[in-house]
């Protein structure tokens, strides 16, 4: 007997029960009268069925072909690099670290160390090329993917097939060269974009704004993506072109105008908090109300120049942090050096409000910015994990060499309370941001305290080194 | 020497222990620190007042250490080795000293080098618990008690073995009321029923079978539900045949009455398979190509260490499998060797039809890493699973088995992604806890590696690729 015949004789019997389809007589040959010949039918079945072979589908899925011309990182980094990223207690900056040198060395990590370290390549799959945004999507659905292209260098052509984060940088590049050539590469694509994209390139026009782009802008008013509205109105508004700005109405509402001086009587501003707005929410109650104003709406409402807003704010810091936090929007750090010349401690009052990104910011503009608001502390930098962690993720760039030497020079970590030291992942934090030329120094000072703190922060800074050191093969 | 930086990192559970090890290594801590006979072993002073005693055999990087840490291996043997392969710190040589005898008196694979070239004795030289024995405890020995415990053995193994017929009377009994029933309603109840079955054959002294029907509703529910009533026919058909193959053995060849024996669950001892002049002996170079762990429900951990011959050795097995278990409780996860490494050993195969699970008789070259890829046969995936049809018709209940494969690729089939011949049409499903490892591997167009196969689904353990090595672990 064979197995077709085994299958359609015995197996459906044997599925079912023996009791309700009972096997067929002529099959039956009981070795042993007890068993009836059932088992020994079993075992013959058995056997049968593990003879045969395993099934061969009819087609298989095609794998997307990926263009990534990245270098893969040198087989000596590998296992480290995995062992950092799985370290349990590792917290978020190590991997913004790695995710950053991995953009700028142009380097991706070797395709079989993807599912090893899985969460860190969906969290910075844009920094990682091709191979890893594929990966970062695999479950997503094939319509809703781009394609994986990552070239060496952007042209008008080829602009729109990268990763959002590298459009976003081209496009900006593109703006400050030519601002109504980067609006009609938006315009050409506009109608392709998803809702994130379109709000993302939208803040691009924040770079060299004018009244060329508003016929643009005023077709985008009736989006379907409420923060591409809100942001479109918020950019008519500055061009004098939307009507009267609602959140510049409720801002001035709040704002105090009088008189200061004697010999030259100047504007003297005084912004009035809610009553029901205490202490660490005033920071953010502060952002949230100017987050559609700019300082050139805010500055025409007085008939006073952008620079003198500052000077009529004086002492007021709720008002200062608006004019800190308007400042960093609209990338105008020089208004931002003159109001953190006043509110000292902005760093802090910044931190506290919420804000969490730096938008089109390059990473020159994020260092000066960072050397902005750590610059009036001078040599006594805040001591406060919660601000170095926030300044990392807001900057996501390594810190100034001038702030990072202070820190060294100050001995910094010594002179952390024992309490701070090993409550906060200080150690990780510093080794991410610390540029290159720094690291050595770095290294010294850390290798002391206990090793169970500084394993992670040491191997960092040796990865770091060694990929800038660039041992990767293709 | 086989201790490498790489390797003791590889054995490190934790980067913690790593840090706090390094903490360890300056000699101030180390009071006594000495080598002899292949061992390094050394004392470090804790906290407490009695300082730990650490050994290690770098042979094969096994170790002991008298601290409670819970952790496998802990920081004084990390840093004991550490220091050895620094080198900054010197090792006395001295005689082994009593506690290191009886470590490695009552360890249970042997690690000490053992040369038959050097004309020693092996029973001297191998470490073993006939080394406790006393020498005049074997003048001194009694013929008349000798007599009346090798009676009580023989009545004990005629009471297990009636004990043992008596359960598959039961088993018979359980397997046709199964039938009678039909596995379409055996698979939804199969954890009940196999439990109550495997408990009555526990019983009866017939462990293997138990474990064997114990298993059987965690393989029906890894599959498919459309897979489980064919997959559970297999598995109560090979009970079944187990169960006639020990009764009838003296009807069988006799590797197959052996295997029949082991698989009721009659187990050979390490020193009765050592010192069986019939076993099969390969010495060779061996290659570890997989490491698996499982925790088993009796609270210990199954450690199987895979094997693959490297030197030729005509008509002998190409791969062999070393079974450790170790207590769940003691955390330890891997066995002493780690994947990639090259031992030069003799192994003692269990007798069997299709040779496979084996000890390490005699070690001539501890553990080392090599980077040289395997060296594999030729044949394609398709060929290496002829061979396993083969070793199956010869041992009807045969288990997990390693094939190898040439040219073969990775592909999907919706979230199923099978290791795939094209020359020979044949495609294996990979296990499913393989998915996303073996997913990078996809569309790679040729692959070349070993794997291991258990009937249902194939593990692969070790990839060359033209993007470089590819391993389970």
């Amino acid at each position: 007997m064979n197995l077709t015949e085994l299958r359609a004789k015995v197996l459906p019997s044997l599925t079912t029960g023996t009791s309700r389809l009972a096997l067929p007589a002529d099959l039956i040959r009981p070795a042993d009268p007890a068993s009836d010949g059932v088992l020994a039918l079993l075992s013959l079945v058995g056997q049968a069925l593990r003879f045969e072979r395993p099934s061969t589908p009819e087609a298989f899925s095609v794998e997307p072909e990926i263009r990534d011309e990245r270098k893969i990182i040198a087989d000596a980094l590998r296992r480290p690099l995995v062992r950092l990223l799985g370290a349990k207690s590792a917290t978020e900056h190590p991997a913004r670290a790695l995710a950053r040198i991995f953009d700028r060395m142009r380097l991706r990590p070797h395709p079989f160390d993807l599912p090893l370290i899985d969460a860190f390549v969906r969290c910075n799959a844009e920094k990682l090329g091709p191979t890893a945004q594929h990966w970062a999507d695999r479950q997503k659905p094939q319509d809703t993917t781009r394609s994986y292209f990552d070239p060496e260098a952007l042209d008008d052509s080829n602009w729109t097939q990268v990763a959002l984060r590298r459009r976003i940088a081209y496009l900006e590049q593109r703006r400050r060269d030519d601002a109504d050539g980067a609006r009609a590469l938006v315009e050409s694509n506009w109608a392709k974009e998803d809702a994130e994209a379109r709000f993302r390139l939208l803040e691009v026009f924040e770079t060299r704004l004018s009244l060329a782009d508003q016929s643009f802008l005023s077709s985008l008013e009736k989006d379907r993506a409420p923060r591409v509205r809100a942001t479109t109105a918020k950019f008519l508004a500055r061009l004098g072109a939307g009507g009267e700005n609602p959140a510049l109405r409720a801002c001035l509402e709040r704002i105090k105008q009088g008189k200061s001086g004697l010999l030259r009587k100047r504007v003297a501003l005084e912004l009035e908090l809610p009553t029901n707005v205490k202490d660490q929410a005033a920071s953010r109650w502060v952002r949230q109300t100017f987050a559609d104003v700019s300082l050139a709406e805010l500055a025409g409402a007085f008939k006073i120049t952008e620079r003198e807003l500052t000077e009529a704010a004086g002492k007021d810091e709720p008002l200062l942090l608006a004019l800190a936090l308007m400042a960093t929007t609209e990338r105008r750090l020089d208004l931002l050096e003159l109001a953190v010349e006043q509110l000292p401690n902005a760093w802090e009052k910044m931190a506290e409000s919420g804000l969490d990104t730096l938008g089109t910011m390059t990473e020159s503009e994020r260092q000066r910015w960072t050397e902005t608001i750590a610059h009036p502390y001078g040599k006594g930098l805040p001591a406060v994990y919660s601000l170095w962690d926030w300044l990392h993720r807001i900057t996501d760039a390594a810190a100034p060499f001038a702030v990072m030497s202070v820190l060294l020079k100050a001995n910094f970590f010594a002179k952390l309370h024992e309490h701070e030291r090993s409550g906060g992942p200080w150690f990780e934090v510093m080794a991410a941001i610390c540029p290159p030329p720094q690291r050595q120094e770095l290294r010294e000072q850390i290798v002391q305290f206990d090793p169970s703190q500084t394993v992670g922060p040491l191997l960092l800074l040796d990865i770091l080194d060694r990929m800038e050191r660039d041992l990767a093969h293709v | 020497m086989s201790l490498t930086l790489e390797r003791i990192e590889g054995l490190a559970p934790d980067q913690a222990s790593l840090a706090a090890a390094r903490k360890l290594l300056k000699p101030a801590s180390w009071p006594t620190l000495a080598q002899g006979d292949g061992l390094i072993w050394g004392e470090c002073q804790g906290s407490g007042a009695t300082p730990y005693r650490v050994v290690v055999s770098e042979a094969d990087a096994g170790y002991k250490c008298t601290c409670p840490s819970r952790k496998f291996p802990c920081k004084h043997t990390l840093a004991l080795m550490w220091m050895r392969v620094d080198r900054s710190t010197a090792f006395a040589s001295a005689a082994v000293p009593d506690w290191v005898k009886d470590w490695l008196s009552r360890r249970r694979g042997s690690s000490t080098p053992v040369k038959k070239a050097e004309g020693k004795d092996e029973s001297k030289s191998r470490p073993s618990i006939l080394l406790t024995e006393a020498p005049e405890a074997k003048a001194e020995a009694d013929p008349k008690a000798e007599q009346r415990a090798a009676a009580a053995r023989e009545r004990n193994r005629l009471e297990r073995e009636a004990a043992v017929i008596a359960g598959l009377d039961e088993l018979d009994v359980w397997l046709a009321d199964q039938m009678t029933h039909g596995v379409a309603n055996f698979v939804a109840q199969a954890p009940q029923a196999c439990r109550t079955i495997a408990q009555r054959l526990v019983d009866a002294k017939a462990p293997g079978l138990a474990g064997r029907l114990d298993a059987v509703p965690t393989r029906l529910f890894t599959l498919p539900g459309l897979a489980r009533p064919s997959a559970a026919l297999r598995e109560l058909g090979q009970v079944h045949l187990i169960s006639q193959a020990y009764r009838r053995r003296s009807e069988l060849p006799e590797l197959l009455a052996a295997d029949a024996r082991q698989a009721v669950g009659w187990s050979v001892t390490r020193d009765a398979l050592l010192n069986d002049s019939a076993a099969l002996r390969v010495a060779a170079k061996w290659r570890v190509f997989a490491v698996l762990s499982e925790a088993q429900p009796d609270r210990l951990r199954r450690v199987e260490t895979w094997l693959w011959r490297e030197s030729s050795a005509d008509r002998m097995p190409a791969y062999a499998v070393l079974v450790d278990f170790v207590p769940i409780s003691t955390g330890a996860a891997a066995g002493g060797y780690l994947v990639g490494d090259e031992i030069d050993a003799e192994l003692n195969f269990y007798r069997s039809t299709v040779p496979l699970r084996a000890q390490i008789s005699s070690l001539n070259r501890g553990a080392e890493q090599s980077l040289t890829p395997l060296a594999l046969p030729l044949e394609s995936l398709g060929a290496s699973y002829a061979d396993y049809e083969q070793a199956l018709a010869q041992l009807p209940w045969l288990g997990t088995i390693p094939l190898t494969f040439r040219s073969a690729c990775v592909r999907r089939h919706g979230e199923q992604i099978y290791i795939h011949d094209e020359q020979g049409g044949l495609s294996l499903p990979l296990d499913p806890s393989l998915a996303t490892h073996a997913l990078p591997l996809a569309g790679l167009d040729r692959v070349d590696g070993i794997g291991l196969w258990n009937g249902y689904e194939f593990t692969m353990a070790w990839a060359e690729t033209p993007l470089g090595r590819w391993l389970r672990s």
